[in-house]
Formats: structure tokens, C-alpha cells, sequence
């Protein structure tokens, strides 16, 4: 018999990451394309595309965040025992001393694999960058958008960097431009390196995460990382 | 002016006016004609075309606002644009309105005597005229590196600045210090507002400056303005509350000149939006009129109406040319849109803005390429070390006693 994993993502928590998953996916093709067109076909599509999953993920980012206090999830695979997910995602009392050890076990310093609950330490420190940088290429977005610019809360943030970065102030659109597209890059790397964790033991993760489905392979080695 | 404004263009006015633009050739259907571009920039509807003229019939040639015309750091650009016609037309009519006896560039007096009559006239309508600034500021050796008539420029800015009822920064330079402040900035250039809100520490004795970009400045932008003026009718009322009278947005800029972007107005964006781009200059998609985007056209964040305003007296204009738009009306806008012929701005290399530098699309494979890699030498290393596969793990129960001999306590929360 395998353990119980249906407890790790609860249902509504699928359908965020899925809408996460997709938009992402959606905006950096249809960002690459509007940032150069190497190829003819379909800009009006492609920006109209943007902006709309713009406000899809940055919306679901924030309904993910507020959930975070009322859905509760699994302490830790394999088990039905659960607690609020703020509390399995920020870093534990129970569970902090072991971002020393999983950093030197990613560094090959260390054979054994230290994670006794939902996340490691050093995956939770990731997902709450995950959801600052979505809130962030947000609002560099909103910055852009010729809809949203010039209000007051996003025409600050124009002049700000304008004249951080030494392009005087005015609120030229450029620097956010740059921004903009070097935030994506950033968010491309986080989740490539994201991938790459969460298929290090096995597909176990994928299932539960996209399919709602508990590994019927998993029962002896459940202890795998949970990564989301 | 207030029962013109109601009539239709009353004949008596009308009269004098077309007249006066027939000696110059000139129609009164091209004058009409020119009452609707000016509609359509300041986004009012055709119905105010006849106040428009009425207003403009009106105070034609009467010199009703005395003004100021100096120039900073500049190339003059903004005056040549300013006396672009070859022959005298409509706008020039709207200009008269300004009663403006110093310009330095077209003036006929010169020297000591050019001076002193700048001088006497403003001292004669202190606290009345309009001070019209052209080029930057430079602010290098105390503004020394700028000197007209034995003073720094900065010197002199300051002093026409304190009598003025309010200023328009006319052309980039003025706005912000445009391409003279371009990396190295090496005279430290700046703008008009910049400057005066630096250096005139009371807030009361700083007039209201109205920012009109642009490399070089269109002379509807600035006729534009007059006409906002004339239709308001009371320049008091307007000194009041020049934000909200001339309609002006955070940079002070005109909204309804610095609402909407070139590629709002573009008459490419048709094939911008279907995705049809000119790549290089000389094939058949430049032929075609395809749009610019792809050559680094800066349209969709440059802020300015040049599609609707057009340049030579309406000949044409950048885009219409053939040549991508390079984002003249943006702020810095020289440092903000080079390459001008690629996408964006590159990175690096030494300050942000200095030549050089890495396009960011280089700067952005390369860093992905190195994490790509880092990832495929990690996933080998973890392979070979039997890191990666379903058994790789510890087991729960050895992790809790790891966790509880940490926290020296029973605990940890991990399943039984
Ligand atoms: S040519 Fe420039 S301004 Fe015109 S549609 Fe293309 S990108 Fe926009
Ligand atoms: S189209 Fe662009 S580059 Fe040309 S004048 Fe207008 S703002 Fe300047």
C-alpha cells in the first residue's frame, strides 16, 4: 500500500498552480514575442494575450496568498496530518536548522537528504520569491500599460527607476522596460531550477501537483521531497 | 472675448483676420482646416472649431501676451522649427499672439542693445510675461560653461525666471536637458524645472512651468498651448491652477499633447497589430509600409502626437518618412533610446547609461545558458551519486530524530 499524498496540495491549490503554470507560460512566449517580433503573424494578439494573463497570474498570486491562511495542507508527505499552509510555507521552528544541511547536500557536502517537512527550507525561501517576483513583473507591467501608467502608485515607481538607473527622471519607460524583461529572465531561471528540483526523485511530485494523483509507486520511498 | 466664444466666428471679427491671412496668401479654408488639426490634437471635437477661430480671430496679431524667448544649451533646433515656413502661414498668425520683441536667434538687434531691450521689457512687464526657454541648463563650473553677455546662462535664467508669470520649457533640452545631457553629460546638463526648483528655494517665487518635449519642438505644440490659453481667456484664472487649467500631467506636459503615444496614432499600426514588420530597410516589406517595430521603433513608449501634428508644414513626419520613430519626445531621451535601431536599451558596462554594454537579449541567453548548463553538470553529479530517483531519500523516521536531536526536544513534524 502507498502512503497518502492527496493531503500535500488540496484541490484549489492544483487549480493555482495550474493557472500559474499556464500564464507563465503564456506570458514569457507572448512577452519574447512583443519584446521582438522575429517572426510575422500576430501582435495585436500577442499583447492583448499579455496583459489579460498579466492580471490573471498576478490576481491568482494574490487569492494563492490569502488561501495560504485558511487551507490547511499536509505537515509532511505521506501522512493525512495536516496544518495551516502559511505554515508548512514560511520556514519552521521545527525545520530552519535544515537549510545549512540541504544547501551543502545540493553541494554534494552532505549524503544525506534532510527534509522532514512539507518543504525544505531552502524551497520555501524559494516559493515566497516566487510570489514577490510575480507580484514585482506585475507591477512592472502595470507601469507599462498605457491603461495603468499614470496612476499615481505606478507613475512613482516610472520616476524612481528612471532616475535610479541614471536615465533621469520624467518617468521614462524605458528603464522599466529593461526591468520588466530581466525580471522575466529571473523568473525563467527560478523556474527551471523549480523543475529541475521537483523531478530529481521521480515524477511523484508532478502527479500530486498537476493530476491530484497519489504515486502507487511511492509506497516504499514516500520520503521523497515534496516539491509543488 | 467671452461673447465671441459663444458665437459662431462673428463676420466683424472674422472679417479683419481673413484678410490679413489673404495678404498672406493664405484661405479661409486652410485657416479652418488648421482650427481642426488643433481640435483633434487637444482632443476637442470638430463642434470647436468655430470658437478656435473665433478665439484666435480675436487676439491675432495683438501681441495680448507679452513673452520672453531665451536660449540655453542648445542647437536652435526648436527656433528653426518654430520659423520652419518657408512662407508665412497660419501659425505664424497664432504666434503674433505672443508679443515677443527677444529671440535671440531671429531678432534683428544684437549685442549691448539686444540686451538691454530683453532687459527694459521685462522690467516693463514684471510678473506679466511668459518666459519661452530653449536648450538645457548646464550647471558645470557653476554654469560657467555657458556664458551670453558676460553672464552664465544660469544666471540669467534665474533672473528672467523670478519676473516671469509662467514659463514653457519648449524642446527636450529645455524639458530635461535632452541630448546635451546625454552620457557622459560631460556640462551637466539639466532642465528648466530641475534647475529652478533646485535653485529658487521658495515654492511661491517658482512660476509654473509647462514642459513641452520634443527634439526639436513642434510649433503646433506650442501653438496648442496658446490656443488652451485663448480659450480659457483668463490668464489669471489659469496662474491659479496651471495644472488643472492647461490640463498638464505629472511631468507637466500638456495632456492632451502628451496623452497617447505615436503608435496610438500611427497609421502603421495596422500592420503592426497584424504582426507585419519591415526587418531590414530596402525589401519589399519597407515598400509595403510595414511597421518600424522591429527596426527599433520607439513609438509605443514615446508620448507625442506627430502622426496628427507632422512636420514642414504638414508634410510629413518620421514614421510617414520611412524612419523609425527614435523616441524624441521621451525623457533622456538619448540615453533612454539608443541603440536606436534595436529594442531596447543594453546593460552593463560601466554606468548604465554609457555606450556599449550588452544587448539584453545576449545578456539574457547567456545567463540562462550558464544556469541551463549548471543544472545538466548538477544533474550528472547527483546521477552519479545516486541522488536523483525514487530511492535517493532519506526515510522519515531518520530525518525526526535528525530534527529532534537538533532541536533537542521531541518534535519535529513529521508523520509517524
Ligand atoms: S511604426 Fe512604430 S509607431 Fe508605427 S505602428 Fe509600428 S511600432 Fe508603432
Ligand atoms: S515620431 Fe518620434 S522621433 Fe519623430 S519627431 Fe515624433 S517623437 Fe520624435
Amino acid at each position: 500500500m502507498h502512503k497518502p499524498l492527496k493531503e500535500m496540495h488540496p484541490p484549489v491549490f492544483i487549480v493555482t498552480h495550474w493557472i500559474n503554470a499556464v500564464s507563465m507560460l503564456i506570458l514569457i512566449m507572448s512577452g519574447l514575442y512583443i519584446h521582438f517580433p522575429a517572426f510575422s503573424g500576430f501582435m495585436g494578439a500577442a499583447r492583448g494575450v499579455h496583459v489579460f494573463f498579466g492580471i490573471v497570474i498576478f490576481l491568482n498570486c494574490l487569492v494563492r496568498i490569502v488561501l495560504a491562511f485558511f487551507v490547511k495542507d499536509a505537515t509532511t508527505m505521506g501522512t493525512r496530518e495536516k496544518e495551516l499552509d502559511i505554515r508548512n510555507w514560511l520556514p519552521q521552528k521545527e525545520n530552519r536548522h535544515q537549510f545549512f544541511p540541504m544547501l551543502r547536500w545540493y553541494l554534494f557536502m552532505k549524503k544525506d537528504y534532510p527534509i522532514s517537512a512539507k518543504y525544505a527550507t531552502m524551497q520555501k525561501l524559494a516559493y515566497i520569491m516566487i510570489a514577490v517576483m510575480i507580484i514585482a513583473i506585475s507591477y512592472t507591467g502595470f507601469c507599462l500599460w498605457g491603461v495603468t501608467n499614470q496612476l499615481a502608485i505606478f507613475a512613482v515607481g516610472n520616476n524612481l527607476v528612471s532616475g535610479l538607473f541614471g536615465f533621469g527622471g520624467g518617468g521614462s519607460l524605458m528603464p522599466m522596460r529593461v526591468i520588466h524583461y530581466c525580471l522575466m529572465w529571473v523568473l525563467i531561471i527560478i523556474s527551471l531550477i523549480h523543475i529541475y528540483i521537483a523531478t530529481m526523485h521521480g515524477f511523484v511530485a508532478w502527479r500530486m501537483i498537476f493530476l491530484y494523483k497519489e504515486d502507487p509507486d511511492a509506497g516504499e520511498h514516500v520520503d521523497a521531497p515534496a516539491q509543488a | 472675448m467671452a461673447e465671441i466664444h459663444k458665437e459662431v466666428y462673428g463676420m466683424a471679427v472674422a472679417t479683419d483676420l481673413y484678410e490679413r491671412l489673404a495678404a498672406h496668401g493664405i484661405t479661409r479654408r486652410d485657416f479652418l482646416k488648421f482650427c481642426g488639426t488643433l481640435a483633434a490634437v487637444m482632443g476637442l471635437s470638430q463642434t470647436a472649431v468655430p470658437q478656435i477661430a473665433a478665439a484666435v480671430g480675436e487676439a491675432a496679431g495683438s501681441g495680448l501676451y507679452p513673452a520672453l524667448w531665451i536660449n540655453g544649451a542648445a542647437c536652435t533646433g526648436c527656433t528653426e522649427s518654430i520659423a520652419q515656413a518657408t512662407q508665412p502661414n497660419v501659425a505664424d498668425i497664432v504666434l503674433d499672439i505672443l508679443s515677443l520683441p527677444q529671440m535671440e536667434t531671429v531678432m534683428m538687434a544684437s549685442g549691448e542693445y539686444a540686451e538691454k531691450a530683453g532687459e527694459e521689457y521685462a522690467a516693463a512687464n514684471k510678473g506679466k510675461y511668459i518666459l519661452i526657454c530653449e536648450g538645457a541648463v548646464t550647471e558645470m563650473l557653476d554654469g560657467n560653461v555657458l556664458r551670453i553677455a558676460e553672464k552664465p546662462y544660469v544666471e540669467i535664467l534665474q533672473h528672467y525666471a523670478e519676473g516671469a508669470a509662467a514659463i514653457v520649457a519648449v524642446g527636450s533640452c529645455a524639458v530635461d536637458g535632452g541630448w546635451v545631457r546625454a552620457y557622459p553629460n560631460p556640462a551637466k546638463a539639466t532642465g528648466v524645472k530641475a534647475y529652478l526648483d533646485a535653485n529658487i528655494s521658495n515654492p511661491k517665487k517658482r512660476p509654473p512651468v509647462v514642459n513641452l518635449p520634443g527634439c526639436p519642438v513642434n510649433p503646433l505644440e506650442i501653438i496648442a498651448v496658446v490656443v488652451n490659453v485663448l480659450l480659457t481667456g483668463d490668464l489669471t484664472k489659469i496662474l491659479k491652477d496651471p495644472v488643472k487649467e492647461l490640463n498638464l500631467d505629472r511631468q507637466n506636459r500638456p495632456k492632451y499633447l502628451y496623452g497617447s503615444t505615436i503608435h496610438d496614432n500611427c497609421e502603421r499600426r495596422g500592420h503592426f497589430e497584424n504582426g507585419e514588420f519591415v526587418y531590414q530597410f530596402g525589401g519589399q516589406a519597407e515598400a509595403d509600409n510595414y511597421c518600424l517595430y522591429a527596426m527599433g521603433c520607439k513609438g509605443p513608449q514615446t508620448y507625442r502626437h506627430c502622426s496628427k501634428l507632422r512636420w514642414n508644414n504638414n508634410m510629413s513626419w518620421c514614421v510617414a518618412s520611412g524612419g523609425p520613430c527614435i523616441g524624441c519626445g521621451n525623457f533622456n531621451w538619448v540615453d533612454n533610446n539608443t541603440p536606436f535601431r534595436q529594442r531596447m536599451r543594453r546593460i552593463g558596462a560601466g554606468v548604465i547609461g554609457g555606450p556599449g554594454g550588452l544587448g539584453i537579449a545576449k545578456a539574457g541567453a547567456i545567463v540562462g545558458g550558464v544556469v541551463v548548463v549548471g543544472i545538466g553538470a548538477h544533474a550528472l553529479a547527483s546521477k552519479a551519486t545516486h541522488r536523483i530517483g525514487k530511492n535517493s531519500t532519506l526515510k522519515n523516521e531518520e530525518m525526526k530524530t535528525y530534527d529532534a536531536r537538533k532541536l533537542k526536544k521531541k518534535g519535529g513534524s513529521a508523520d509517524a
